[in-house]
């Protein structure tokens, strides 16, 4: 069996907001071996873009481990864990969150910028041409539509090569059918860079494409099936 | 590397524009030209001063002298040190015309001049003749007089009229006296004549009041400090006093230096309440830009190169903005220069002056990173969990000890900066603790509304009463205005208030109290001779309430215990010039002796001395100390023997030195009389006295009073114009905080019309939530000015406070209005945006 680049042992979250605690996640586990595409599905507020989350580091779990490539997430502090994510991983969001006063180039080039990559703008190029957006380099994200904001943020996040991508309902925003092109360009950088991906969907086309499925409900693993044996 | 990526990313985020810094922007810029232009006006008087020195002045150096001429052996220095001299003589006295049936009389402070008068500058009269030739004697001296005092006499050019008994012919009108700074505070207009034309009007006799200055004109490569050193060896001792053209109108420079830093101080407390706009402007910038930050933060960025992404923007920002005040503060003067010029007794020197854009620069720099680094401290601590769920970052707490201690060392610089650039550090530190209290009063008021709000917003009463509790809600909850406008309109009401309150005081301190009890006449000059028909006229009137009398002499305080004065006290006022001292053999009535005895009435002993308390105290004296008393030339070292009482604020006969009469025995001296009256018998008074005794001069304490308030009317008009930018700069942070709160009202006013709320239930919950924070800030105002006026009035004016609610109630409605205005205007465009776009959009 490949070795798992994610663990996560007994994971909890508890947040506190202005109603007082809430329990998101009771005592999560899981591994996810190298490679693997691993679909989150379940019901809204069943804690599956908290999962990620953890997954990312963005955000502290209140109990259990989480361990990425060897490295407990858990024990890193915020800085520690913004290098980590900059070295192995590469996240999507549904709202794709580019920087807006960056042209969709630059917003390539940031990660591989901070990583101090010299030719971070060259792979910058490269990454944006093999999403289909050569022509619209020097776009900003508002003059550019849904699914091409996706794609820039496609390629951010894969223009590292990082061993994990983390992608929270990347086609939750895009009508049908530019979704559908979105997870193929998803699912072309994995196969591509031979990443982990990880995506939280509510998409059960999307999920199908999936080597496993975890289901979450009320903050518990409910289901994980495998769909098909990973690569 | 990271600062460099850090520049890289904060380039690419400064092309969004500077929009959300406009707020920001004029803050840091208005507070900077204000203390930019203050201070370049200041340094444009001095340098005027300076570079006027001698004109201002009349000479290289002038040595004074009082009652008295130059002795042969001071001529004979002067003559041997200067390559010209000139001698004039300055005093007060009465201009009289004589009608047959009407007699005008008014005040003139007379200066009589020689031939070579004016050494530096020029003499301007109407008609534009030369002065020799306007002076000169044909069949009567001639004379020239300020405008302002032909007016009031009736007089023009050819007319005649007298100074003591002797006729003058006018023969022009005075329109500048390039030597008008160096005299001091006239309390009437200048009628300019020869020193010998005044030979016959008896008014330049021994022991009468009058003044001489000789003005040399040195050689190229005198050092001045050396002649002075001289001088002052050979002649101190014998009452004279030197000035020189370094400083040819101490006066005019010490109230210029004293002014420019009050306003300075209240620039800087402008720049503060900048500083609150520039604090929410950049919150506000931030919290825009959480997604951007978090997603940095999600691409590997440390909380280091995010700091300073956004410090580098800020640093830019605060360049511009600096720059333009700069721009703004160095032109505003150069533009007003004429206007400015035309209020100042003297030259000024506008320009552009590097040293106070330098200062404002410095300070408007410093003020942007103290209220700066706080939000931007906490962009570290924005987690990029927020690109998932709406945190605020969960700034909560302190920064990292870091960047407190960074603060600390941003305020000690500008408060010592402040401290030691305005020349008064004592009011600086005070006014930076003031400040300091202020922002704290008003943080801890912002969070009491804000807990009462959220209670009562609560509160079954209000239930039914939507608008108020929407309003209540709003103030109370989370993410709201509440504290940026409590913190910044408050601030900027409370050195309203404080300027305010010291204002009316001083106002009322020169409009209520000295009349009640000022004397109606101060007559001086009254030749021994003269005083017993003098009284007898004065105290034969029945409208005459009182008449006090006192003996008259003028002397310099030399020497305290044997050591020269100034080695021991330094730079007190009454070692400054001359003081008047008088004798007596018992204490006045109502005297207050607070230590020592009064000498018996026959004493005959070595010379004994009644010291003013107060002063005596500043001085460092006490019972038992000698000093020692230049009159008339002659030195008399006087021993004290009690404190007592004086009270300068009664206008009455006050003297700071009461020697036993046996000391000044034979010394040549005039009498002083306070004459108070009903004002139907003022003027047939005067008439009779000065038609009796022409030498006798008459000072109207009402006219005089009048001359003082309008000096200090001029000073209350400039902390008016301070004030003022501090107050534009605080309705600019208003407007900067009801903008910012724009947004969440759009999207407030579109959920309240969705659930039905009109417009009118939307707009009076707005009205009733800037009302509620305008309040909050006005009360704190009030107290704080209160205190602030309080501080400034008892330990700066030393005069008594009085709380004055007219001009505190004022400025708070007028803050609660401005509030209002500020928040209804921004609420306007929420209220006629349709909700479905706003409410879409925030899907």
């Amino acid at each position: 069996m490949t070795a798992p680049v994610l663990t996560l042992q007994d994971t909890k979250l508890t947040l506190d907001g202005n109603a007082g605690r809430v329990d998101i996640l009771h005592g999560i586990s899981l591994e996810v071996p190298k490679g693997e595409t691993l679909g989150l599905i379940g019901p809204s507020g069943s804690g599956k873009s908290s999962l990620l989350m953890l997954m990312g580091g963005l955000e502290r779990a209140t109990g259990g481990s989480i361990h990425a490539l060897g490295h407990d997430l858990t024990a890193m502090n915020e800085d520690a864990l913004a290098r980590f994510r900059r070295e192995h991983m590469g996240i999507v969001f549904q709202s794709f969150h580019l920087i807006p006063t960056m042209t969709a180039l630059e917003n390539v080039a940031t990660p591989l910028e901070l990583a101090g990559k010299p030719d971070a703008f060259e792979r910058a190029e490269e990454e944006l041409r093999a999403v289909g957006l050569g022509a619209r380099m020097d776009h900003y994200p508002s003059q550019m539509s849904g699914g091409e904001q996706q794609r820039v943020a496609l390629a951010r996040a894969a223009a590292p090569r990082p061993e994990i991508l983390l992608a929270d309902e990347p086609t939750g925003n895009l009508d049908g059918a530019t979704g559908e092109a979105i997870m193929d360009v998803l699912f072309g950088l994995r196969d591509k860079h031979g990443s982990t991906l990880i995506l939280v969907t509510h998409s059960p086309e999307l999920a199908a494409r999936c080597d496993r499925v975890v289901r979450l409900r009320d903050g518990r693993v409910d289901a994980d099936e495998a769909r098909r044996a990973a690569e | 590397m990271s600062a460099a990526i850090a520049a890289r990313i904060a380039r690419r985020e400064l092309r969004g524009g500077l929009k959300g810094f406009r707020i920001f922007l004029a803050c840091i810029a208005l507070g900077v030209a204000a203390i930019a232009a203050v201070g370049s006006v200041r340094v444009a008087i001095s340098e005027g001063l300076t570079r006027e020195g001698a004109a201002i002045l009349g000479g290289d150096a002038e040595m004074q002298f009082t009652y008295r001429f130059a002795t042969e052996e001071e001529r004979a220095w002067m003559a041997a040190t200067a390559l010209e001299v000139s001698e004039i003589v300055d005093f007060r006295s009465m201009a009289v015309v004589d009608r047959g049936d009407v007699v005008e009389r008014g005040l003139t402070q007379v200066k009589g001049v020689d031939s070579l008068y004016p050494l530096y500058g020029t003499v301007t009269l109407d008609p534009a003749i030369p002065l020799e030739e306007a002076l000169a004697t044909r069949d009567l001296p001639g004379a020239v007089m300020q405008q302002v005092l032909m007016d009031r006499m009736g007089l023009s050019p050819g007319d005649t009229f007298r100074l003591g008994t002797q006729e003058f012919e006018l023969r022009a009108a005075l329109v500048t006296e390039p030597d008008s700074a160096g005299g001091g505070f006239g309390l009437g207009p200048r009628t300019i004549v020869t020193t010998e034309g005044l030979n016959g009007s008896g008014l330049i006799t021994t022991g009468t009041l009058f003044e001489t200055g000789y003005r040399m004109r040195l050689p190229d490569g005198a050092v001045l400090d050396d002649v002075k050193a001289e001088a002052e060896a050979l002649f101190r001792d014998n009452g004279m006093r030197w000035r020189d053209s370094r400083n040819g109108a101490p006066g005019v420079a010490r109230f210029v230096d004293r002014i420019g830093a009050f306003l300075v101080l209240v620039g800087l407390a402008g720049l503060a309440v900048g500083g609150v706009g520039v604090s929410a402007a950049v919150r506000a910038y931030l919290d825009g830009k959480m997604h951007v930050i978090a997603t940095l933060k999600t691409l590997g960025a440390e909380g280091r190169t995010i700091f300073l992404v956004y410090f580098f923007q800020i640093g830019v920002l605060t360049v511009i903005g600096v720059t333009l005040g700069l721009m703004l503060g160095a032109i505003l003067p150069l533009l007003f220069a004429p206007l400015i010029e035309a209020r100042l007794p003297i030259p000024a020197a506008f320009g552009v002056h590097p040293g106070p854009l330098a200062e404002a620069g410095l300070y408007g720099v410093l003020t942007a990173l103290i209220f700066t680094l706080w939000p931007l401290a906490r962009t570290e601590e924005v987690r990029a969990a927020a690109l998932f769920r709406d945190v605020t970052g969960g700034a909560k707490g302190l920064p990292r000890g870091i960047y407190l201690i960074a603060l600390g060392v941003l305020a000690a610089m500008l408060i010592g900066g402040a401290a030691w650039l305005s020349g008064i550090p004592t009011l600086a530190l005070i006014s930076a603790g003031g400040i300091v209290g202020a922002l704290g009063l008003l943080m801890l008021s912002a969070f009491l509304v804000r807990r009462i709000s959220r209670r009562l917003s609560r509160a079954k009463a209000v239930r039914g009463k939507t608008a108020l509790r929407l309003a209540l809600g709003s103030v109370g909850g989370p993410g709201g205005e509440a504290t940026s406008v409590v913190l910044s309109l408050g601030l900027g009401l409370t050195v309203l208030a404080a300027v305010g309150q010291i204002d009316s005081n001083l106002r009322n301190s020169i409009a209520n109290e000295l009349p009640e009890v000022a004397p109606s006449y101060f007559f001086i000059d009254i030749q021994n001779d003269q005083l017993p028909g003098f009284l007898e006229r004065a105290e034969g009137d029945p409208l005459v309430n009182q008449v006090d009398t006192a003996p008259m002499l003028r002397g310099i305080i030399t020497r305290i215990n044997g050591q020269p004065a100034r080695e021991v006290a330094g730079d007190h006022w009454t070692l400054r010039g001359d003081r008047g001292v008088t004798y007596s053999t018992a204490p006045r009535d109502g005297a207050i002796i607070t230590q020592g005895e009064w000498w018996a009435e026959d004493y005959a002993g070595p010379p004994v001395v009644s010291f003013a308390e107060e002063e005596a105290l500043e001085l460092g004296l006490t019972l038992g100390d000698k000093i020692t008393v230049n009159i008339l030339g002659r030195d008399i070292t006087a021993e004290i023997v009690n404190f007592q009482v004086i009270d300068f604020s009664n206008a009455g006969i006050n003297f700071i030195m009461t020697l036993n009469p046996a000391a000044l025995a034979g010394a040549p001296h005039t009498h002083i009389a306070t004459v108070y009256a009903e004002e139907a018998a003022e003027a047939p008074l005067l008439r009779d006295l000065a038609t009796s005794y022409p030498n006798i001069t008459a000072v109207r304490v009402r006219d005089a009073i009048a001359r003082v308030a309008d000096a200090l009317a001029g000073l209350a008009a400039a902390t008016s114009y301070g004030a003022a930018a501090t107050l534009v700069t605080g309705f600019v942070v208003l407007i900067g905080a009801a903008a910012a709160g724009e947004r969440a009202r759009v999207f407030e006013a579109a959920v309240l019309k969705t659930l039905g709320a009109a417009r009118g239930r939307i707009l009076l919950s707005f009205a009733l939530r800037s009302a509620i924070l305008g309040a909050a800030a006005g009360i704190v105002a009030i107290f704080a000015g209160a205190l602030a006026g309080w501080g400034v009035m008892t330990f700066v004016m030393e005069a008594t406070y009085r709380f004055e609610p007219v001009s505190a109630i004022a400025i708070v409605i007028g803050g609660a209005l401005a509030t209002l205005i500020a928040g209804l205007s921004f609420a306007l465009r929420p209220l006629s945006i349709r909700p479905a776009g706003i409410l879409r959009a925030q899907d």
